[in-house]
């Protein structure tokens, strides 16, 4: 297919892609272009330079934090975070779900960076960022800013990147201590977009008997990933038990208006959001009594 | 690379070939394979990153060419299913394709073969759980992927005969 005439710059650092990207309006970085190449296609963007950054060192690594979390490198790829021992060792469930976008070919090119920038409701890695407290570092020509993951998501294709912003890295605190993660996604066909999602984060109490802690996160019943305050509420100090999760997670999007199509009604989505807010919360409790820092379960 | 232009130098290495070209900013690596090169073996199916019949090896990582922009591949190595057999002998992957029927139209074999030999180098011997797994971004409309799935097996155990195809028995190029 041929893309609307465009210019292409592959900058030798990330000062000289800010350079450019605070130039002009129409400069739009260029990482694994796993979505851009298609919006280009399409022409639902007009874009007057590709900004590469794809192969811009400081934007590619995975480095242990002094305090034992993460810095993921906006231009890491899934390939990257699955393979990554780091990733692996302290936030599992962060390699696993990066495991399962699409297919290999796209995770040898889509980056993490990518992956949040297009703010895609039903992107994957939204939701597990919130749940884990994840931080986006932000740079421009002018300075830098932390942007929590739960304030960078503004609304469809929308994130918190002023012009001439980039996104260099994204920094995921270390997990607390008896501390584990789930995932749940519900999709009608494995190559289908998911209809609802949740990711969760639970801090277990010394014994081990009861909920600490929690982060349930909750993507595609609104236009970004959100937090559910009254779950988490009714889950902090409850039993860790099946029950009592099913329980505190019976109230689990009411109130909230998820999109309706072809795929599913409002109301069964607000249904199977308890449903996976139970099922990831369960596993982030079984995640956090085993050895992984985190599981998964169902499709992409 | 440090000036922003509409089209750019692209030296590459294409099946151990080197090649210098000048490319338009907005061309897809799989034109510049098939429009520019010749190469015409590797496949456009979709053109929207879907389907993975243009699938090929950029600095030994499995990508689809349709979703790549071909400045972006200058000083990379390319391996397309041109590279595959030798001599006219088919790869005992592509052998395997032959003797276990793993492809009806053909028009999804060069992603296919891609595919599964990015998964043979990365897991030498995978599981059927692994191969679907590998050529999960490569849609086939004829075969329902059992034998493709077989002949990937078959293959990675190294139980194609090796046989040289009917074709180059008959010392017909292939």
């Amino acid at each position: 297919m041929l893309l609307e005439q465009v210019e292409y710059v592959r900058p030798e650092s990330v000062g000289d892609a800010l350079e450019i990207l605070a130039s002009d309006d129409g400069a739009a970085p260029l990482a694994g272009g796993q979505s851009l190449v298609n919006v280009l296609k399409n022409r639902v963007a007009s874009v007057d330079v590709l900004v590469d950054i794809s192969r811009l060192a400081e934007l590619s690594s995975i480095v242990r934090t002094a305090d034992g979390g993460l810095s993921i490198g906006a231009c890491v790829t899934y390939d990257a975070l699955d393979r990554s021992p780091e990733v692996r060792e302290s936030h599992w469930l962060l390699g696993d779900v990066a495991a399962h976008i699409e297919d290999q070919q796209i995770r040898n090119k889509g980056t993490i960076g990518g992956n949040c920038c297009l703010s895609d409701p039903t992107n994957n890695l939204p939701p597990v960022l919130v749940a884990l407290d994840a931080v986006m570092e932000l740079r421009s020509r002018t300075g830098e800013r932390s942007v929590p993951a739960a304030d960078f998501f503004k609304g469809y294709f929308a994130t918190a990147l002023e012009p001439g912003e980039l996104l260099v890295s994204i920094t995921v605190p270390p997990m607390p201590e008896r501390s584990g993660a789930g995932y749940a996604s519900l999709a009608v066909a494995a190559d289908a977009k998911a209809l609802v999602r949740a990711a969760a984060r639970v801090t277990l109490d010394e014994g081990g008997a009861t909920i600490a802690d929690s982060r349930l996160v909750l993507a595609r019943v609104a236009h970004v990933p959100v937090r559910d305050a009254d779950a988490e509420a009714r889950l902090k100090g409850a039993d860790a038990t099946e029950e009592a999760v099913r329980v505190a997670c019976s109230g689990v999007a009411d109130g909230m208006q998820p999109i309706a199509d072809v795929h599913g009604t409002s109301e069964y989505r607000r249904q199977m959001a308890k449903v996976m807010a139970r099922r990831a919360v369960a596993q982030a409790i079984a995640a956090a009594r085993g050895s992984r820092n985190g599981s998964t379960a169902g499709g992409k | 690379m440090g000036e922003r232009a509409t089209s750019h130098s692209v030296t590459v290495e294409v099946n151990g070939e080197k090649v210098s070209r000048i490319v338009a900013a907005r061309q897809l690596l799989v034109h510049f394979l098939r429009d520019t090169l010749g190469l015409t073996g590797t496949h456009i199916g979709c053109d929207t990153g879907n389907c993975g019949a243009c699938s090929v090896i950029v600095d030994g990582k499995l990508v689809k060419s349709c979703m790549i922009l071909a400045p972006q591949v200058d000083g990379a190595k390319i391996e397309t299913v041109e590279s595959l057999a030798q001599d006219g002998a088919l790869s005992p992957l592509q052998e395997s394709f032959h003797e276990h029927h793993a492809l009806q139209c053909g028009y999804c074999t060069p992603g296919m073969l891609m595919s599964a030999t990015y998964l043979l180098r990365q897991n030498p011997e995978p599981s059927d759980e692994e191969i679907r797994r590998g050529i999960r971004g490569n849609v086939c409309r004829c075969t329902g992927y059992v034998n493709i799935v077989e002949a990937i097996r078959e293959a990675s155990r190294g139980q194609a005969t090796g046989r040289r195809s009917v074709h180059a028995a008959a010392g017909e190029e292939v």
